[in-house]
C-alpha cells in the first residue's frame, strides 16, 4: 500500500469533514485494503468510521412503526445482521444473504455499507498489472476474454457483475438508503444507489467517495423474503448467480412480488414485467418458471457465461418457491 | 537377511506427531518466521510482460529510497523475458513497506513481443513462437503390436478427447528462504524439500565451497514437489544478502507463487481404446499434448519438467501407440507436482475404461478386475467395493432419477516410490536419553515422527523419549523428500544406526540386551561419554511400487450443475505401516488435492494480455472444509514388503473416480477438468452456446 | 524495529456502552451518552496520524505492547515483524485463506486486512496466547491427538477459529464445525481430522474411519 494518514471520526459529519478530496472511509476494510494492496487506489487519508454511531441513542438495528420498517445502521457488521433474531424472523432474506457473505472472519468485520458499495471483483479489474476499462483504459478485456463470471445483461460498457449479496435482497425488499451527500441527507432507492454504474463504466455505485451511507431502511410490508445463491465451492466463494425474492403470500397467492438477480448484471437485475406477472398468482413451478423466462428474456450470453442462464432460471424458481413456507 | 522385527511394539500403531505441540502453539519456526539479527526484507521485481525484449532496467531511484540496503539485477540488463513473472531485479530493505516502495520505483524499459499462453493457440501453425523453434515438440513415441489393425477389427471401441488444466501447487508457505551471506560463508533457512539440494545450488550460484553452506529447514509449510533446489529466488536472496551485508528474508507473495515456481502441466489427451467382446483390452491409440510452460522438459515423456504422462495408464494393451508432444507457451515453467504425470493419466485412462465398460455392458469394477495386471490393486478393488457398497450403489449411467442425481465411479493409481541412500546418526546418552539425527525433511508428511518411531522400536523406548533432529545439512545425508521415497529411504537408515548403537552399547557395557527395564542402568555404565554411531540405508527394509484405488459417490444438482462429492473410499497398499494415523492424513490430503483437481482448480491465463488472472485463493479455488466428503481409508498392511511410500499414490485416483461418478450420475460425460457447474449444465444440453465439454 | 512511546486510551464503543447500561434504559443512557461522547472524543486523541510512523499500542494476549508504525502496517505485519509473534502466518495477504486468523474481542478476524492502528482498543488474541503456563488447551490437544495438522502452516488459523467456535457453541455439530472453519484453507488435507478434533475437544464422540487390513487376509 502507498502511505496514508489515519483518523477516527465520531459522527458522520465529522467523517465527511475529514475525508477530503482523496480520502476513503474505513469500515471493515476487506474491499478497500485489498484495492490498496494492489495499488488500484491510493487514498491519502483513511477515516475510520466504525465509531460514528457510538453516541447515537438507538440500537444499530431497530424496528420502527409508522411506517413499519427496519432501520440498519450502515456500520453494522454482516455477522451482526446474520445473527439478529428479529431480522431472521421478519426479514429472513436479509439474514440469508448476510450469512452467505464471504467467511466468518469477513462477516465479523465487513459492514453493510462496505458490502453495498464494494468495488468490482472482475479479475481484470483486480489484476495489478492490467488497466481495464473500469480503471480508465479503452479496453474491456472480459468482453472477448475470460468471461465465465461476467454479466449476462450489460447495459454498460463495463460487464463486471455486481457481487454484493445485500444489494440483491434489499432491492427485492424495496429498501432505501440514507446518504449524506454534499451536506444534505437524501433517501435513495437501491436502484438509485447503483444507477450511475450503467452510465459510467468507471463507477461501482452512484456515490462519490465522500458521500456517507448512513443507514438502510427496509419496509417490513413484505412478510416473505428469501435469498439463494450458487457457487462453485460450497462455502467462501463468490456467487455465480444469486437471487432474492420478496412479497406477501395469502390464500396461496403472492402479491407485491419483487424478484431480483445478482451477479448477472452490473446492478441488481429486476424485470418489472416479471413482478407484474406474478401479482395475484400462486407460486408454483409453472408460474415461477414463467417469471424466470420473463426475467431472462434479454440475456446476452458471452462465450463462457451462458451457463448463468439456466442457473439463474433454477435460482429464480427455487427462491420464489421458498416464499411459500 | 536383515528385516524388521516381528512382532512390532511401536511401528504400525497410531502415534501423534513429535512436532504437534510446536505447531499448535505457534512455536514452530518456518523459513518465513526465522529472524536473524539485522535481517532485511527481500523482494523480486518481475516482468509484467509475457514476452519482451528488455532494454533498460533503471535501479537508481530505488537505490536512493529510505531503508533500501541493496538493489540488484537478477541477470543482465538487456535480456529476453518469456513469461509473466520472470525475475528481473531485486531489492533488500529494512521493512516490508520500504521494500515494496523501492520495487515500484525500479523502471523497466522493454519492447513487448508477440506471445502465446493458451495450448490451442500455441499449437496453431501461425502461433507466435516462444523460442526460435516450433512450439510443438517432436513426439515421443511408444508402440507395440499392430494398433491400426487391432482397432480396425475390434468389436468395442471408444474414443474421446479429454483435457486437464494446469494445476498450481500453492503450498500455504510460499517459496522462499532467509539467507545470510558473510564473505564465503552462507547460512540459509529454506522452505525446501531438500536441504542438500539447496546447499548444492547455493554453493554453485555463489561460487563458494559446499562445505561453507549450511542449510536449515526445521519446519516447512508444504511443497508438493515444487521445492527442490534454491530456486531463482534463493539465489537472488543470497546475492541480496551479499550486497547488503545482512541476512535477507525473501519469501514470495501469493501472486508470485502462481507465476514462477512450478505447476502441473496441462494435458490434451486423444484416447481411443478397444476391447474384445470378452471384455479384454485389445488396443490403445493415445496422443497427448501437454504444456509445461516455457520448460520443454526434453523431447520425451516423463515427469519433472516435461508434460509427459504415464499413458495409457495402468492397463496392458497388447497393441498400443502413445505419442506425446510438449507444447511450449509463454507461461511459468512446470515442476514436479505430487505424482507428476499420473493424475492426468489416471483421469484420462480411467474415464475411457468406464466408457468401454458401459459399451460392453459390464460393471466397471468387474471390467477392471478382468484387465488390471496388478494383483495388489485387484484385491484393493475387492476390498474397496465391499466397504463402499458398490453392488448396491452402482446403477447404469443416468439411471438416477430426480433433480439431484447420484452416481458412483472408481479409478486406480500406481507409483514407484521407494528410496535408498539415507544416512543417520544415533546417540545414546549416559542418562538414557537418545538422539537421532538425519538430514531429511518433514513437509507435513510426518517424517520427523517416523524417525522417532523407528528408533523407539529399535531401542524399546517410547517415541516421545527420542529426540529427533532433521532438516539440516550438518546432519547425515538424506535425499530430497520427493517421489514418495522419504520413509523408505530414511527408516532403514534409522534402524541401522540404532542397531549399530545397540551393538556398540553392548560392546562398551558388557550388557547383552540393554532394552527394557535395564536401559537406564546400562546407559549409566557409559560414564560421561555419550555413544554416537552412524548407520545407513540397508536392503531388506523397504520396497518400491505402491498403488491404490478410489471409489467415489457424487451428487449432482442437474439444475445448478453443482457437484458434491459425498463419499470417497480410498484403499492403498502401504507395505509395512509405520504410523496409520499420519498415513491416513496423507491419504486424506491426496483425496482433497484430487477433489480440487477434479472440480475446482485451473490456472487461468488471459489470451489478450498473457497475464495470470486467478491470482489468489478466491479465484484459484482449492477445496474448502465444507467441500470435504466422508473419506474412509483402508490401509493394506503388507509388512513383508518393508516400508514403501504413500505421499503420491494418494493423489492419483480421486479425479478419475469422481469424473466417472459424475458421468454415471448424469448419463453423459464431461471430458475436461475441472468439472464446473458450467460444464455440467452444458453437458446436459442446457447451455445453447456451450456444447462440447 | 519497535520502540517505546506513549499510548492512546482505549476506545469505548457503543457495544460495550449499551451492554453496560442495558438496552431498554435509553432515557438514562442519554445523560451518560453525553459523558461517554466526551470520553470518546478525548480518547480518540489527535487528528489524522501518519503517514510516517506513529505510536500505536496494541493489547495482545492480555499485555499492552507499544509500537512505532506507519498507518499502512497491517496487524499481521505488526505481529510478525515487530512483535515478533510469528505464530500467525502470512499466506495470501488478501483475506482469502485464514492463515492469519487472530481473535479480536473473541471474534475470528483476518489480521492481514486489519491495520495495526485500527486494532487499538481491542483485545487481540494470537495463537501464542492460548496455552497458559505451557498447558495446552483442549482444542490444541485435540488437534494433536486427532492429527489435525500436517505441515502446520494453516494450524494456528484453524486452532483460533475452532477455539472461537467452542467458546460460543460448546457442542457443535459437524455442519457447524465446517461452517466455523470455512474461512480457513488447508492444502495438505487436514480437514477430516480437524472436524474430528473439534468434536473431540467438545467432548463429543468421534468415529474411526481408517481400517487396517492385512494383505494376506484379502482375496
Amino acid at each position: 500500500m502507498n502511505p496514508f494518514q489515519y483518523v477516527t471520526a465520531h459522527t458522520p459529519d465529522e467523517a465527511v469533514s475529514l475525508i477530503g478530496k482523496n480520502g476513503r472511509y474505513l469500515g471493515g476494510g476487506i474491499d478497500l485494503l485489498d484495492e490498496m494492496k494492489e495499488y488500484i487506489v491510493s487514498p491519502d487519508v483513511l477515516v475510520n468510521v466504525k465509531h460514528v454511531f457510538d453516541t447515537k441513542n438507538a440500537q444499530p438495528i431497530v424496528f420502527t412503526k409508522d411506517p413499519n420498517g427496519c432501520s440498519i445502521d450502515a456500520t453494522v457488521t454482516i455477522a451482526d445482521i446474520a445473527a439478529h433474531e428479529e431480522l431472521k424472523k421478519v426479514l429472513p432474506g436479509i439474514a440469508e444473504a448476510a450469512s452467505e457473505v464471504g467467511s466468518p472472519q469477513i462477516r465479523n468485520v465487513a459492514s453493510l455499507a462496505g458490502n453495498l458499495l464494494q468495488h468490482s471483483r472482475c479479475w481484470y479489474y483486480r489484476q495489478p498489472d492490467i488497466v481495464c476499462l473500469k480503471r480508465g483504459s479503452q479496453t474491456c478485456y472480459a468482453q472477448d476474454g475470460e468471461n465465465k463470471y461476467s454479466s449476462l445483461f450489460s447495459g454498460c460498457a463495463c460487464i463486471s457483475p455486481i457481487v454484493s449479496n445485500l444489494s440483491v435482497i434489499l432491492t427485492a425488499l424495496e429498501a432505501t438508503a440514507e446518504v449524506k451527500q454534499a451536506g444534505k441527507t437524501r433517501s435513495l432507492s437501491i436502484g438509485e444507489l447503483y444507477h450511475e454504474v450503467l452510465k459510467n463504466p468507471a463507477a461501482h455505485n452512484s456515490l462519490e467517495p465522500q458521500d456517507f451511507l448512513l443507514s438502510v431502511n427496509v419496509p417490513t410490508k413484505r412478510t416473505r423474503s428469501a435469498y439463494r445463491q450458487v457457487s462453485e465451492k460450497s462455502e467462501f466463494d463468490w456467487a455465480l448467480v444469486s437471487c432474492a425474492a420478496a412479497g406477501n403470500v395469502a390464500a396461496g397467492k403472492i402479491t407485491d412480488a419483487r424478484v431480483v438477480l445478482g451477479a448477472v448484471a452490473p446492478v441488481p437485475y429486476m424485470v418489472a414485467e416479471a413482478n407484474q406477472f406474478l401479482e395475484g398468482k400462486p407460486l408454483t413451478e409453472v408460474t415461477a418458471s414463467k417469471a424466470a423466462d420473463i426475467i431472462l428474456k434479454d440475456a446476452k450470453p458471452l462465450a463462457q457465461n451462458g451457463y448463468k442462464v439456466p442457473l439463474a432460471h433454477t435460482l429464480i424458481r427455487r427462491t420464489l418457491l421458498a416464499l411459500n413456507t | 537377511m536383515a528385516a524388521w522385527p516381528n512382532p512390532r511394539q511401536v511401528l504400525g500403531k497410531p502415534a501423534t506427531r513429535l512436532d504437534g505441540v510446536a505447531k499448535v502453539t505457534g512455536a514452530a519456526k518456518y523459513s518465513y518466521d526465522v529472524q536473524p539479527d539485522g535481517w532485511l526484507y527481500g523482494m523480486i521485481l518481475r516482468s509484467k510482460w509475457p514476452a519482451a525484449k528488455v532494454t533498460k532496467i533503471d535501479l537508481s531511484k530505488a537505490q536512493a529510497m529510505p531503508g533500501v540496503k541493496a538493489v540488484i539485477l537478477t541477470e543482465g540488463e538487456k535480456r529476453t523475458v518469456r513469461f509473466y513473472g520472470q525475475e528481473l531485479a531485486a531489492v533488500a530493505a529494512t521493512t516490508k513497506q520500504q521494500c515494496l516502495d523501492a520495487l515500484r520505483a525500479i523502471e523497466v524499459t522493454a519492447e513487448p513481443s508477440p506471445f502465446v499462453v493458451k495450448e490451442d493457440d500455441a499449437m496453431k501453425d501461425d502461433s507466435p513462437h516462444v523460442f526460435d523453434t516450433p512450439n510443438v515438440s517432436q513426439p515421443s513415441l511408444k508402440e507395440e503390436g499392430q494398433v491400426d489393425q487391432a482397432l480396425a477389427s475390434a468389436p468395442a471401441i471408444v474414443e474421446a478427447e479429454l483435457r486437464t488444466s494446469v494445476q498450481l501447487h500453492h503450498p500455504l508457505e510460499t517459496h522462499g528462504s532467509t539467507v545470510s551471506v558473510q564473505n564465503d560463508q552462507i547460512t540459509a533457512w529454506a522452505s525446501t524439500q531438500g536441504v542438500f539440494s539447496v546447499r548444492e545450488g547455493l554453493a554453485n550460484h555463489m561460487k563458494v565451497p559446499q562445505a561453507n553452506v549450511h542449510v536449515i529447514c526445521d519446519y516447512m509449510g508444504g511443497g508438493f514437489g515444487s521445492k527442490f533446489g534454491p530456486g531463482a529466488h534463493g539465489g537472488i536472496a543470497a546475492k541480496l544478502s551479499q550486497a547488503a551485508g545482512a541476512p535477507v528474508k525473501l519469501m514470495l507473495s501469493r501472486l508470485e507463487q502462481g507465476l514462477a515456481v512450478g505447476n502441473r502441466p496441462s494435458s490434451i489427451q486423444k484416447i481411443k481404446f478397444a476391447a474384445g467382446s470378452d471384455g479384454k483390452l485389445l488396443a490403445a491409440d493415445v496422443t497427448n499434448h501437454g504444456s509445461p510452460g516455457i520448460s520443454g522438459g526434453g523431447q520425451t515423456a516423463g515427469g519433472g519438467g516435461g508434460s509427459g504422462i504415464a499413458t495409457p495408464y495402468l492397463y496392458k494393451f497388447p497393441n498400443f501407440r502413445a505419442q506425446q508432444f510438449n507444447v511450449v507457451m509463454n507461461t511459468g515453467p512446470s515442476s514436479a507436482f505430487r505424482a507428476p504425470g499420473h493424475p492426468p493419466a489416471s483421469f484420462g485412462t480411467e474415464s475411457m475404461m468406464d466408457e468401454l465398460a458401459v459399451k460392453l455392458g459390464m460393471d466397471p469394477v468387474e471390467f477392471r478386475l478382468l484387465n488390471d495386471p496388478s494383483d495388489v490393486r485387484k484385491r484393493e478393488y475387492n476390498v474397496g467395493r465391499d466397504k463402499f457398497g458398490w453392488a448396491k450403489k452402482y446403477k447404469k449411467p443416468g439411471s438416477s432419477t430426480g433433480t439431484i442425481k447420484t452416481g458412483v465411479g472408481c479409478a486406480g493409481g500406481t507409483w514407484g516410490g521407494g528410496g535408498k541412500g539415507s544416512e543417520a546418526e544415533a546417540q545414546i546418552n549416559p542418562d538414557g536419553t537418545v538422539e537421532l539425527r538425519c538430514g531429511t525433511q518433514d513437509l507435513g508428511t510426518g517424517s520427523r515422527t517416523v524417525v522417532a518411531l523407528v528408533a523407539a522400536e529399535a531401542f524399546g523406548l517410547r517415541p516421545d523419549q527420542i529426540k529427533v533432529k532433521i532438516g539440516d545439512t550438518t546432519l547425515p545425508f538424506s535425499g530430497g523428500s520427493g517421489g514418495s521415497s522419504t520413509s523408505a529411504s530414511v527408516s532403514p537408515a534409522i534402524w541401522d544406526a540404532c542397531q549399530n548403537a545397540l551393538a556398540a552399547l553392548q560392546q562398551q557395557t558388557g550388557v547383552a540386551d540393554a532394552r527394557g527395564a535395564n536401559w537406564p542402568d546400562t546407559c549409566k555404565k557409559l560414564g560421561i561419554n555419550p555413544l554416537t554411531v552412524r548407520g545407513k540405508w540397508q536392503e531388506g527394509f523397504s520396497g518400491s511400487g505402491a498403488g491404490g484405488v478410489n471409489f467415489a459417490e457424487v451428487e449432482v444438482d442437474t439444475e445448478t450443475g453443482h457437484v458434491r462429492v459425498k463419499k470417497i473410499v480410498a484403499v492403498h497398499d502401504c507395505g509395512l505401516i509405520v504410523n496409520p494415523l499420519t498415513t491416513t492424513s496423507q491419504i486424506n490430503g491426496g483425496v482433497l488435492c484430487g477433489i480440487g483437481y477434479a472440480l475446482y482448480e485451473e490456472r487461468i491465463m488471459d489470451r489478450q494480455t498473457g497475464l495470470l488472472l486467478n491470482t489468489s485463493f478466491d479465484s484459484y479455488k482449492i477445496p474448502n472444509i465444507a467441500d470435504t466428503p466422508d473419506i474412509e481409508v483402508v490401509l493394506i498392511d503388507m509388512p513383508e514388503r518393508g516400508v514403501i511410500g504413500i505421499g503420491e499414490p494418494a493423489v492419483i485416483p480421486p479425479a478419475g473416480a469422481i469424473a466417472n461418478a459424475v458421468a454415471n450420475a448424469l448419463g453423459v460425460r464431461i471430458h475436461s477438468l475441472p468439472i464446473t457447474p458450467a460444464k455440467v449444465l452444458a453437458a446436459l444440453g442446457k447451455v445453447p452456446n456451450m456444447t462440447s465439454v | 524495529m519497535s520502540s517505546k512511546s506513549s499510548h492512546s486510551a482505549p476506545v469505548v464503543d457503543r457495544r460495550t456502552f449499551l451492554k453496560g447500561i442495558g438496552t431498554s434504559a435509553v432515557a438514562v443512557a442519554s445523560i451518560q451518552a453525553g459523558a461517554i461522547a466526551d470520553e470518546i472524543t478525548k480518547a480518540a486523541g489527535p487528528g489524522p496520524q501518519g503517514p510516517g510512523a506513529v505510536p500505536i499500542t496494541l493489547t495482545i494476549n492480555g499485555e499492552k505492547k507499544d509500537f512505532q508504525l506507519e498507518p499502512r502496517v497491517t496487524l499481521l505485519d505488526a505481529l510478525r515483524n515487530y512483535g515478533p509473534l510469528t505464530g500467525t502466518k502470512e499466506v495470501c495477504d488478501r483475506a482469502t485463506c485464514g492463515a492469519c486468523t487472530v481473535l479480536i474481542d473473541g471474534k475470528p478476524t483476518y489480521a492481514c486486512m486489519k491495520l495495526a492502528i485500527d486494532a487499538q482498543g481491542h483485545e487481540i488474541t494470537t495463537i501464542e496466547g492460548l496455552a497458559k503456563d505451557g498447558q495446552l488447551t483442549a482444542v490444541q490437544q485435540a488437534f494433536i491427538d486427532c492429527d489435525a495438522l500436517m505441515c502446520g502452516f494453516c494450524t494456528p488459523g484453524f486452532v483460533m477459529a475452532t477455539t472461537a467456535l467452542l467458546a460460543s457453541n460448546p457442542k457443535p455439530t459437524e455442519a457447524e464445525i465446517k461452517r466455523a472453519c470455512s474461512g480457513n484453507l488447508c492444502r495438505c488435507g487436514t480437514y477430516p481430522h480437524i472436524i474430528k478434533a473439534a468434536l473431540k475437544a467438545s467432548g463429543q464422540s468421534v468415529t474411526e474411519t481408517t481400517t487396517v487390513i492385512n494383505y494376506g487376509s484379502v482375496a
